[in-house]
């Protein structure tokens, strides 16, 4: 299902094992949109972000993202991906330079970026303290920097506003200010990014409401 | 970038495992307590006079030493849910199975140098010890294969809901062919039962079942760990 869209899903269907997470859903974003993706708990927000990343395989259904048909290309459709996640996928055990090192690594980023990355969403002075130490707002925003190291085309948030501090919201609010890239935000909070004339898709029971 | 991310990989593990001092202490404390008990609980004498039974005792103790090991296996991303993070990431999952066997081995290595020590002073009299330079490859074979085929379980439990049962009941049976062949090589090696027409042979089957787990390891951790 190649296509020109940055991601297309075509009757996605996600099971775990008999109940379907993801029944059918039919979804499309735009190079350069940012879509808003709501409904209430239990309603397939997270399991969707979470095939788009690659992390769980479609059950049923076509879905491509950045152009790559999944599974098939997953790996390509990856490197164009950032995801962040319900956490915030950093080692507690690392220390936050260590851990933007890591993953510079798996995604073939140069080492010189982890530091400009630590300094956009303010943690330059907290490069050499271990994850684990860190607040749950610094921990978000430690997140935004391993899910953007890479200059993705698409980014994957999944409830970003969750434990920000204020510094925090501006970091967000300046990473979705970035023109060019795609983005669908799982959020609970929709209010939080109103007037930006942003699409609202709300999922019910793993289907796109009507 | 897969040679980079291995190494990323690799780094991480054994600098977590330097920081937390969780998997390599308490295989030592394993493995060692596992030397005394069974020194003095099944009967000493015994044991240091057959010499197969003392060689049984250290291949055992190293099996189940590695199990501990491999129980401990992803524990990191399995805790703190860092899998999506791993799993995210365009680097072949081979990579990461990789990294986990080579850290895994270097946790077996350094247990078995604080180890092997307190099996001599336990278990073999003087005049009858092993030859060292084949112990030493055969217990190098062995952790490897070990640990290629204890990666691979621990990738398989990870997502599993009871994988503490789970991973022993997997990585146990296929451990027995190396706990057999290991126990008649090293046998082989101690005088005056040294047969070392044989040894070669064992040798061998150790690289090849090395080379099988690799192999299976590098195929299939995609597919054990992805949802």
């Amino acid at each position: 299902m190649s296509c020109s869209e940055a991601v297309a899903c075509r009757r996605l269907v996600r099971r775990f094992g008999e109940r379907a997470a993801l029944d059918g859903v039919d979804l499309a974003v735009a190079p350069g949109e940012t879509l808003l993706l709501t409904g209430p708990n239990g309603a397939g927000k997270t399991t969707l972000l979470r095939v788009l990343a690659t992390v769980l395989r479609p059950s049923a259904g076509d879905v491509a993202v950045a152009g790559h048909d999944l599974p098939r290309d997953a790996r390509r459709a990856r490197a164009a991906v950032g995801y962040a996640g319900h956490d915030p996928l950093v080692y507690p055990g690392l220390r936050a330079r260590e851990n933007l090192e890591l993953y510079a690594a798996l995604y073939g980023v140069d080492d010189a970026a982890v530091g400009p990355a630590l300094a956009r969403v303010g943690l330059a002075d907290r490069a050499g303290d271990l994850a684990g130490d860190l607040s749950r707002g610094m921990l978000q925003r430690l997140a935004l920097a391993r899910a953007t190291l890479h200059g993705p085309e698409i980014l994957l948030l999944d409830e970003p506003t969750a434990a920000l501090d204020a510094e925090g919201r501006e970091v967000l609010d300046e990473l979705l200010g970035e023109a060019g890239r795609s983005t669908v935000i799982a959020t609970h909070e929709p209010e939080r990014f109103s007037g930006r004339g942003w699409r609202r898709v709300e999922l019910r029971a793993g289907r796109v409401a009507a | 970038m897969s040679g980079r991310a291995f190494r990323a990989l690799l780094r991480k593990d054994l600098v977590l495992e330097v920081r937390g001092r969780e998997v390599v202490p308490a295989m030592a404390v394993f493995v060692l307590a596992a030397f005394v008990l069974f020194r003095f609980g099944l009967g000493g004498e015994t044991l240091a006079g057959g010499t197969r039974s003392a060689v049984g005792v250290l291949w055992i103790s190293t099996v189940f030493t590695a199990m501990l090991g491999l129980l401990r296996g992803f524990a990191a991303e399995r805790e703190d849910r860092l899998w999506d993070g791993l799993l995210a990431a365009p680097v072949d999952r081979a990579v990461i199975w990789a990294a986990r066997t080579v850290s895994l081995l270097v946790f077996q290595v350094v247990v078995q140098v604080l180890a092997l020590p307190v099996f001599w002073v336990l278990f073999l009299q003087q005049g009858r010890t092993p030859s060292y330079g084949i112990l030493v490859l055969a217990l190098l074979l062995a952790d490897l294969g070990m640990a290629a085929l204890g990666s691979l379980v621990a990738g398989l439990a990870s997502t599993a809901r009871a994988r503490e049962v789970l991973a022993p009941v997997l990585f146990l049976p296929f451990a027995i062919p190396l706990v057999i062949v290991a126990v008649s090589l090293t046998t082989g090696t101690i005088p005056p039962q040294t047969t070392g027409s044989h040894t070669v042979t064992r040798l061998g089957f150790l690289g090849l079942y090395d080379t099988v787990f690799a192999l299976l390891g590098w195929a299939l951790f995609e597919y054990v760990v992805e949802e």
